[in-house]
């Protein structure tokens, strides 16, 4: 969803954080959850079409990894993967306590020196 | 002029990494929604969430009929565009504010949060947010809600929870709505319930029609209890 505003969220998000250092961006890594229903490849497009106006990011690329779900079971305490989103633990019981799933982060920056 | 370097080069020798940060992109969003939550400590705010056309606005309007006279009940109500929602809810006597989204599918916590600004709250228990008509995206916007309210209409078939899964993961309550269609339609109640506590064993299911009424009382209590549970929290903290 909204893969050109997240694109531009993206920019914002760095340019505040690193606002001395965005010439010299060579890489950004997303993770994305599979709650967060972000395409990788319509990422990838996006990204294309806003950075091809901004000379500065023409040597910059994304990396977008996404991150299956994850649920901890309060009663036995393991982590299992959640398919085919059956939010059940192995051990049989429901849990909603997902750890892993529904972020959406930039996770690493790479500069140029 | 920049000169664009051939793109086998960017992984050059010294480059530095900042690992591990966590720039969370919904940050600005969770931030203004933590501001609305503050400054509404003693009302309750109850998110609204559906596809277009399940009966959220008409069941506000029977909500308002119904509890009037125990409630004092507001409404923000989300559209692309037009103010015909809040005029259908200001004609049975709701206090309620369109918020236009411009297009937008989803309401973000800052236009909640600027929207306080334009109603007046006092008094008020109860504070709807009619969100726009979408399963998809409104699931990642929190809004500084206490509570999530999913409508699904019989209307729109009993695979909805599987097809949505986080907003169904994210919603205290599932509403099947438009039940008095249910004896016309391919729609089981028993399999959307299963499917909805698959994704989410928390899950509140309540069964209603607005246009006969069917359920609507059962709605109001649980509403009623809500809301009792918000204050309780708040008169007594021992609790």
């Amino acid at each position: 969803m909204h893969e050109i505003s997240l694109v531009r969220t993206i920019l914002r998000t760095l340019e505040d954080e690193f606002p001395a250092d965005m010439d010299r961006v060579r890489g950004i890594y997303l993770k994305a959850g599979l709650l967060a229903n972000v395409q990788p490849i319509l990422m990838q497009n996006a990204f294309q079409a806003v950075v091809a106006d901004e000379p500065r990011y023409q040597q910059t690329s994304l990396h977008v990894e996404v991150l299956p779900i994850l649920i901890r079971c309060d009663d036995c305490g393991k982590t299992t993967q959640v398919q085919q989103y059956r939010f059940i633990c192995t051990c049989g019981k429901p849990s909603r306590n997902v750890i892993q799933g529904e972020e959406l982060l930039i996770s690493k920056v790479e500069f140029d020196d | 002029m920049t000169t664009v370097k051939p793109k086998s080069n960017q992984a050059s020798v010294g480059s530095v990494q900042c690992e591990n940060t966590t720039l969370n992109l919904l940050k600005v969003n969770d931030f203004v929604a933590r501001a609305i939550r503050d400054r509404l400590p003693d009302i309750l705010v109850i998110n609204v969430c559906s596809s277009p056309g399940s009966g959220k606005t008409t069941l506000m309007q029977e909500t308002g009929k119904r509890l009037r006279d125990r409630l004092n009940m507001a409404v923000l109500v989300g559209d692309p565009e037009t103010e015909r929602d809040a005029i259908r809810m200001r004609e049975v006597g709701i206090n309620a504010l369109q918020i236009v989204t411009g297009g937008m599918c989803h309401i973000e916590a800052q236009m909640i949060y600027q929207a306080l600004d334009h109603i007046d709250l006092t008094g008020v228990d109860l504070l709807f947010i009619e969100n726009v008509g979408n399963l998809v995206c409104p699931a990642a916007f929190d809004l500084g809600e206490d509570l999530r309210v999913t409508l699904l209409a019989s209307t729109e078939g009993d695979d909805k929870p599987k097809k949505y899964p986080r907003m169904f993961l994210t919603s205290e309550l599932m509403v099947v709505s438009k039940a008095d269609l249910l004896p016309y339609v391919p729609f089981s109640v028993a399999n959307v319930v299963q499917d909805a506590r698959e994704v989410n064993p928390d899950i509140d299911v309540l069964t209603i029609s607005s246009l006969t009424g069917e359920g609507i009382d059962a709605w109001c209590d649980w509403l009623l209890t809500k809301v009792a549970e918000k204050k309780g929290v708040l008169t007594s903290p021992a609790a």
